[in-house]
């Protein structure tokens, strides 16, 4: 039933633009598209453009995982220090990521790197923020449990603190990897160094509206499948909730 | 009274330690252990920004983005809230159209931007539809979600005061679907503004967006920085407002 | 005004009540007590047009109830949820206003006595949230009076409160229902309250849901919660209805 829809408005996109009523140069066709799209997949470009995008999607989310939840278990455990930092974070978390597009090409020139950084510092905010509050959340009698039991300072955050700020801190990771692969496309489309949203800039440059088209059904699977594969992967490790 | 006075102080240690890191960093600039081509020492980029303003030059690309942006955002609304409400009563118009609502949602909006350039140009049609698109989807799945939230026990009390459909539409429905309609509109409005941004960097389209992107190729960092700000501040201030009108209207929670 | 004749309502192979009948005159406070899974809920609710009848009738000034009517005032155990959280406790008063199409300059003058009447005047910009349990129930009641229905139908209304604030309600429900002289209906499980309540206690029985005894009420009015639950009459009733809550 949900795909009811999509299959009717392909169909009519495909009618109307048989009987001319949609120009071919901007709306091509689904016909036309599908077999574009079969192209690319089978002669591999399409494939190669997507491990670039998601090479630079993982290495933003990567090094924002990082630094998002070092600081914000830092953070987290000491008020103070979250306090003296509030400004900073307010002042600095609403600047939309596409802002830094220019600084990151100063940086970093046309490379996989400046799209990284771009995404990097759209998904360091939500992990940040998630960290910060999931450790502050900790039950007080977990770690006062650890402190009874003898354990050091390093060993209740490893073993008492962070295991149980994991779950908040997983959903975090979830809704910054959607983010990473969100941000890098729109820096290969505004850029377009390497990858999908390069692949469909080009495309449109050079007037192929079938293969923009294709590639950008294509990016709307990835994206579909990996948000619905991250929640199973939570679900599956969160079991015990 | 002590804890607004603690509230206050520690707001001036916030300030303090911001203040510090552009201090810090004015001090590295100055040092050269930052490159100043490509990390100006802070206050030239506030004295660019101070320049934009009173030269008059940022309020016309400012003005530009902005339009552009709630042109598109509040497009957004009213087709979100009405196709919300018309479908959030008929079970199969709920089951046409929300798996391809929640299917199009984790789409980058700016990945629209392509098949948009070549259907309408390079044109501030263009922008705005784009920005529409994108900003759609969070409100209409919050609209759904919240027409159709309304508590069995409350249907059952607009039966008994025989309300007319309208009535329940407007009295009822309207105002317990409000939260989760507002809940979208505050995601898509910070979706706007980055795609209204990434919009004008790609079609060149006189902007706050493209006018830093010139700036880049000019190796204008401090340009680039005064974009920064300006940009910083107009989601920051789009984002508190949007927060505090929810906040009011949705004040009795 | 109200009568159930031969009425059962199944739902499917299970029966919730079977071939229940009685009257309510008016000006009548009637109270259905019964043990929990008898029904009595599923009786109010059949009285109210919310839920349909299986066989047999249900008539409010011999119509066949088919369906709710405003004449029929609900009072819901769950008060929280019968109350709009986004309108003050004028605006829920007024909602009752609004549907009955009153001119919203006639408004205040109409919400005011209400608020009086409840003791909500001091409260009346708040809104649900901000209200403790007893004034939101009292607010669901100052709704259902501003429908000026005929009949009260209550659910136990006070199921959900603490005990002192449940007095202080009943004591209210009498008052009003006598001043107001309005017909009420009023389902409890707790014997006591029903006795106290009521000029005639209706006693169900469970699985099925059925009759299994009408009493009378012949205890003086106004009542008094110290001096009439001691009157040896009340000790009396409770100890007939007593078997009855399945015990």
């Amino acid at each position: 039933m949900g795909a009811l829809l999509p299959v009717l408005v392909l169909s009519l996109w495909e009618a109307l633009s048989r009987a001319g009523v949609l120009s071919e140069d901007g709306f091509s066709r689904p016909s036309r598209f599908f077999v574009a799209g079969a192209k690319a997949l089978a002669d591999g470009t399409l494939l190669v453009q997507t491990a670039q995008t998601f090479a630079a999607a993982g290495q933003a989310l990567a090094i924002a995982a990082f630094a998002g939840i070092v600081l914000g278990a830092i953070l987290g455990l000491f008020r103070p220090l979250e306090r003296a930092a509030s400004l900073t974070i307010e002042s600095l978390r609403p600047i939309p990521s596409v802002a830094l597009i220019p600084l990151s090409l100063l940086l970093f020139g046309f490379s996989r790197d400046m799209s990284a950084a771009v995404a990097a510092f759209a998904c360091f905010w939500p992990i940040l923020l998630v960290t910060i509050s999931a450790v502050r959340s900790v039950d007080v009698r977990l770690i006062e449990v650890g402190r009874l039991l003898g354990y050091s300072l390093p060993n209740i955050i490893a073993k008492f603190a962070l295991p149980a700020a994991l779950p908040a801190i997983l959903v975090g990771i979830r809704v910054a990897a959607g983010i990473a692969i969100v941000v890098t496309v729109t820096t290969e489309i505004v850029t377009n160094p390497r990858g999908l949203g390069f692949a469909m800039t080009m495309a449109a440059q050079s007037l192929q509206a079938d293969l923009v088209w294709a590639t950008l059904m294509w990016v709307g699977v990835i994206g579909y499948l990996l948000n619905w594969g991250l929640e199973r992967l939570e679900r599956r490790w969160l079991r015990y909730r | 009274m002590k804890r607004a006075f603690t509230k206050m102080s520690w707001s001036l240690v916030s300030v303090a330690f911001f203040a510090g890191l552009l201090i810090a960093w004015k001090l590295a600039a100055d040092a050269k252990l930052l490159n100043p081509l490509w990390f100006p020492a802070p206050d030239r980029s506030f004295a660019k920004l101070w320049e934009w303003i009173t030269s008059g030059a940022l309020w016309s690309p400012l003005a530009d983005t902005v339009w552009r942006m709630f042109a598109g955002w509040l497009a957004a609304c009213v087709a979100g809230v009405s196709i919300g409400a018309l479908i959030a009563s008929s079970t199969a118009g709920r089951r046409l159209l929300q798996p391809t609502a929640e299917f199009l949602r984790p789409l980058p909006a700016s990945a629209i931007l392509p098949p948009a350039i070549l259907v309408l140009g390079f044109s501030n049609a263009m922008i705005v539809f784009v920005v529409a698109f994108g900003c759609v989807w969070p409100i209409l799945l919050g609209a759904i979600h919240g027409f159709g939230s309304l508590d069995q026990r409350l249907v059952e009390v607009s039966r008994l005061l025989n309300l007319t459909a309208w009535q329940r539409a407007w009295k009822f429905q309207l105002p317990s679907a409000a939260p989760y309609i507002f809940a979208g509109m505050r995601v898509s409005i910070a979706i706007a503004l980055i795609v209204t941004v990434a919009s004008e960097m790609l079609s060149s389209q006189p902007g706050i967006g493209y006018l830093m992107l010139v700036a880049a190729r000019a190796f204008r960092s401090a340009d680039i920085f005064a974009g920064i700000i300006v940009l910083g501040a107009l989601g920051f201030l789009t984002n508190y407002a949007t927060q505090r009108v929810e906040d009011w209207l949705l004040r009795w929670r | 005004m109200l009568e159930a004749h031969g009425l059962s309502v199944a739902y499917g192979a299970q029966t919730i009540l079977r071939d229940v009948s009685f009257d309510v005159a008016e000006h009548e406070f009637v109270c259905l007590v019964g043990p929990s899974g008898c029904g009595k809920t599923t009786l109010l609710r059949t009285l109210a047009g919310l839920t349909a009848v299986s066989s047999g009738s249900a008539r409010f000034k011999a119509r066949s109830i088919d369906g709710p009517q405003t004449e029929l005032a609900v009072v819901f155990q769950d008060y929280a949820r019968a109350l709009l959280p986004w309108r003050s406790v004028r605006g829920n008063i007024a909602l009752a206003l609004e549907a009955r199409g009153i001119p919203s300059a006639e408004h205040a003058g109409r919400i005011a006595p209400l608020l009086e009447k409840l003791r909500l005047a001091q409260h009346a910009d708040k809104f649900p949230s901000q209200l403790s349990g007893g004034m939101q129930q009292r607010l669901q009641i100052a709704r259902c009076l501003a429908q000026e229905p005929q009949v009260l139908l209550m659910d136990e209304p006070f199921g959900s409160l603490d005990a002192i604030t449940r007095q202080e309600l009943q004591d209210e429900v009498a008052r009003l229902a006598k001043d107001e002289r309005r017909t009420v209906v009023f389902v409890t499980h707790d014997l006591e309250e029903a006795i106290y309540l009521g000029d005639r206690v209706i006693a169900l029985a469970a699985n099925p849901g059925r009759i299994a005894e009408i009493v009378t009420i012949q205890l003086p009015r106004p009542r008094n919660q110290l001096t009439t639950r001691e009157d040896p009459r009340f000790l009396e009733y409770r100890h007939r209805l007593y078997r009855h809550l399945g015990h």
